[in-house]
């Protein structure tokens, strides 16, 4: 599949960021459709097999969580939901609810485009099981489970080494804290941000070269972390 | 002459309602044993001089009881006289008989003048008792008075006026006034019976403006009497009035007076009281008023000049493009964007500042590494950090601090803005974190030109701007809304100026507690 033949729905009640998409988009060589609220969103879904969806969470007839919701009943088509940045509760919902990644109005295209092709990417191949993931001066060998930062080997504990693993596996994605801890440490686990926060810091400390400011594990406040997939 | 000895202390106080009737009858055993006595002193005098002489001494006994006792006894000490000096002084003795007709006229001159030194000595000591009670009222009045000019407070007007009827009149006092549409009690002493009786007649007495209540005409079966306070603007609310002893109220026309000129003092009190709070809430309104011009006035201009930025830089790019070379193109865009993220900043610190305003703020705290609350604050800042020089002492080590991470990170960027805005575009930013007094304190330094020592503290009020650096754009919101999360973290703020120029803005937020799984993991 080549950009070209990607169809895209974009679903907001305002026109211009409508306008802007379409343009956006188009220039990339997507195809766009539009919606202008979640009933016609969810029948657009149907009528027009979009191969990736962008989702506003404020919509004027339903919340973009049912929304989600409701095409998770039946689709595992990506969707990356937009949202205004007082509203982390909204947003992690709709994350928990299925949705693959997010975007914090205004954002630029190129934020946009990089979560579309790794929410694609993810989509096409569910697994991926490259056995070597590269990012910039980390290089972890999946098979052998080796991670190396600047060619020299670093010694992770188990934890941090599922917990780094669950990150590339989605790497560029945002991934919740409550996702993360159920992956990593299993169910019953939701509570312990603790956990999440203590590994972390210590993958950091190992991986990173200055851990104040990460360049491979972004923390995305309030909502989770998010491996970046290029540097 | 009387002096108003207000100054001293409280009043002397007054005697209880009415005198007591039962006193009565023992000034007049008094008179009978006044007569007696001068009837015995005079029988041995009688022996050596005339009889009559002795009427003297009886007019004597009269004046002491008109001066002391008032007019009844000593009319009663006048007659008695007239008769014991029959009886026991003249001729025949120890009877009524008299021998000489010219004693009659003794009889009657002593009589006559008795009754006229006892009218003029009773009204002398009624004048002097006049005047004693009328310094008694005025140092009354004087004493309520000046308690009343120190009120600043409705409250303190109530207080002062149920301290004082309780002094003077014995009473329990409770007031009663308007509040909004309602008509409620204000304040009471403890002993006020607190019912819906009490409250009913306070209203009727505030309908009708007539006093009401015990021992009035009008619903006298109540436990306490009820007076209107009344100013020139009308019945303004009630004071009732319960006596703490019997259920009984005895008020002289005195203190009925008394009474009503201590309510007037009170109406006028609560009145000035009333009166000044409304001018305090025009006050603290044209205040709010000029303090929201200033914010939309600020708003107004720090919302336009990015979106001039933008637009000026859109329309070039739309109108003139034939006439740019790329390099011109970019900083266009540059522009606009970098201005469009800095409106962005602006909303949300605006949105901020209304949600703690508001206290809809609730801060969602969690531990969190200081690391991470800086590399979330630097990476939002990105872009605008770019081309600066940013020098970082943030230890690994640091305990975790207890915060919203979404809040705390916005205090900091506010932080990092300002400390890049203000200071030249070559110089270094400083961030240090250490900890300090059971607090992680986070530092953020500058080499720009510090700030005034005299203003140190207020660049964290709303709208304050140093003055010099009114060119240069910002609300003045930034600092002020740090300070607001910060505080709503148990955190402190503050700022001061850097040896070798510039300054430091400081944020100390408070350590997490170790959470019991956390313990657990650290064993």
């Amino acid at each position: 599949m080549t950009e070209a033949d990607i169809r895209v729905l974009v679903v907001d009640d305002d026109r211009a960021i409508r306008r802007f998409l379409r343009t956006a988009l188009g220039a990339h060589g997507y195809v766009v459709f539009e919606a202008e609220n979640g009933q016609q969103a969810l029948r657009d879904v149907v009528a027009h097999r979009p191969d990736v969806i962008i989702l506003d969470l404020g919509l004027p007839d339903l919340e973009g969580v049912d929304v989600t919701r409701r095409l998770r009943e039946w689709s595992q088509v990506p969707i990356i939901i937009l949202s205004v940045r007082e509203y982390e509760e909204d947003k992690i919902a709709a994350l928990d609810a299925g949705a693959d990644d997010y975007l914090t109005k205004p954002f630029g295209v190129g934020e946009l485009m990089a979560r579309l092709r790794v929410a694609l990417r993810h989509a096409i191949s569910q697994v991926d099981d490259a056995a070597q993931f590269v990012l910039g001066d980390l290089r972890v060998d999946l098979a052998r489970r080796v991670v190396e930062v600047r060619g020299l080997e670093v010694q992770l504990t188990p934890t941090e080494y599922s917990l780094l693993s669950m990150l590339i596996k989605h790497a560029g994605k945002v991934l919740t804290h409550r996702q993360l801890l159920h992956e990593v440490w299993g169910p019953g686990y939701q509570g312990e941000k603790h956990l999440l926060r203590v590994n972390i810091s210590n993958l950091r400390s190992k991986l990173e070269v200055e851990p104040a400011r990460p360049q491979y594990i972004l923390t995305e406040p309030g909502v989770g972390y998010r491996l970046r997939s290029n540097v | 002459m009387y002096v108003i000895s207000g100054a001293a202390g409280s009043p002397p106080a007054l005697p209880r309602f009415a005198p007591e009737a039962g006193r009565a009858w023992r000034q007049y055993l008094y008179g009978i044993g006044l007569v007696a006595l001068v009837s015995l002193i005079g029988q041995p005098i009688r022996m050596v001089i005339d009889p009559t002489n002795l009427v003297m001494l009886y007019l004597l006994v009269v004046l002491v009881a008109a001066i002391r006792w008032g007019r009844g006894p000593s009319v009663f000490t006048a007659v008695l006289s007239v008769l014991a000096f029959d009886f026991f002084m003249v001729p025949p003795q120890l009877t009524f008989a008299v021998s000489d007709a010219q004693y009659i006229l003794t009889f009657l001159g002593l009589l006559a003048v008795g009754l006229v030194i006892s009218t003029l000595a009773v009204r002398a000591r009624e004048q002097a008792e006049a005047a004693r009670r009328r310094e008694t009222h005025t140092a009354a009045l004087y004493d309520l008075s000046r308690d009343l000019a120190t009120a600043v407070s409705q409250d303190m007007v109530m207080q002062a006026a149920i301290r004082h009827n309780r002094e003077l009149f014995d009473c329990e006092t409770a007031v009663f006034l308007p509040e909004g549409d309602r008509f409620t009690l204000h304040a009471r002493s403890a002993g006020f019976p607190l019912d819906q009786e009490s409250n009913a007649v306070a209203t009727w007495v505030f309908q009708h403006g007539q006093v009401a209540g015990l021992g009035t005409n009008t619903l006298a079966a109540a436990e306490a009497r009820y007076l209107p306070l009344k100013t020139a603007q009308g019945v303004i609310g009630v004071v009732g009035i319960k006596p703490r002893l019997a259920r009984k109220m005895f008020l002289s026309p005195d203190h009925e007076r008394l009474l009503e000129a201590l309510l007037s003092q009170i109406a006028l009190a609560t009145e000035a009281v009333r009166l000044a709070d409304k001018a305090h809430q025009a006050q603290l309104l044209r205040e709010t008023e000029k303090l929201q011009t200033a914010l939309l006035n600020s708003i107004s201009h720090n919302l336009r000049t990015p979106l001039a930025s933008i637009t000026g830089a859109l329309s070039t790019l739309r109108d003139d493009d034939q006439m740019l070379d790329t390099d011109a193109r970019w900083e266009l865009l540059n522009t606009a964007w970098e201005e469009s993220e800095r409106l962005n900043r602006l909303v949300g610190n605006l949105l901020s500042m209304t949600r703690l305003e508001a206290r809809a703020m609730k801060p969602a705290l969690e531990p969190c590494d200081v690391e991470d609350l800086v590399g979330v604050t630097l990476a939002q800042l990105a872009n605008l950090l770019r081309p600066r020089q940013l020098v970082m002492d943030v230890p690994a080590a640091l305990p975790p601090v207890s915060v919203d991470l979404v809040l705390a990170a916005q205090a900091l960027v506010n932080l990092v803005e300002n400390a890049v805005k203000y200071s030249p575009a070559d110089t270094p930013v400083d961030i240090r974190a250490y900890v300090d007094q059971g607090q992680v304190v986070i530092e953020v330094s500058d080499r720009g030109v510090g700030i005034p020592q005299a203003e140190l503290d207020h660049i964290f009020d709303k709208f304050y701007r140093v003055q010099r650096m009114s060119d240069m754009s910002g609300t003045g919101l930034g600092l002020s809304i740090s300070k607001g999360i910060v505080e709503l973290h148990g955190g402190r703020i503050w700022a001061l100026n850097r040896p070798g120029g510039g300054m430091t803005v400081a944020i100390a937020l408070p350590i997490a507690e170790p959470s019991p799984g956390e313990k657990e993991m650290q064993r």
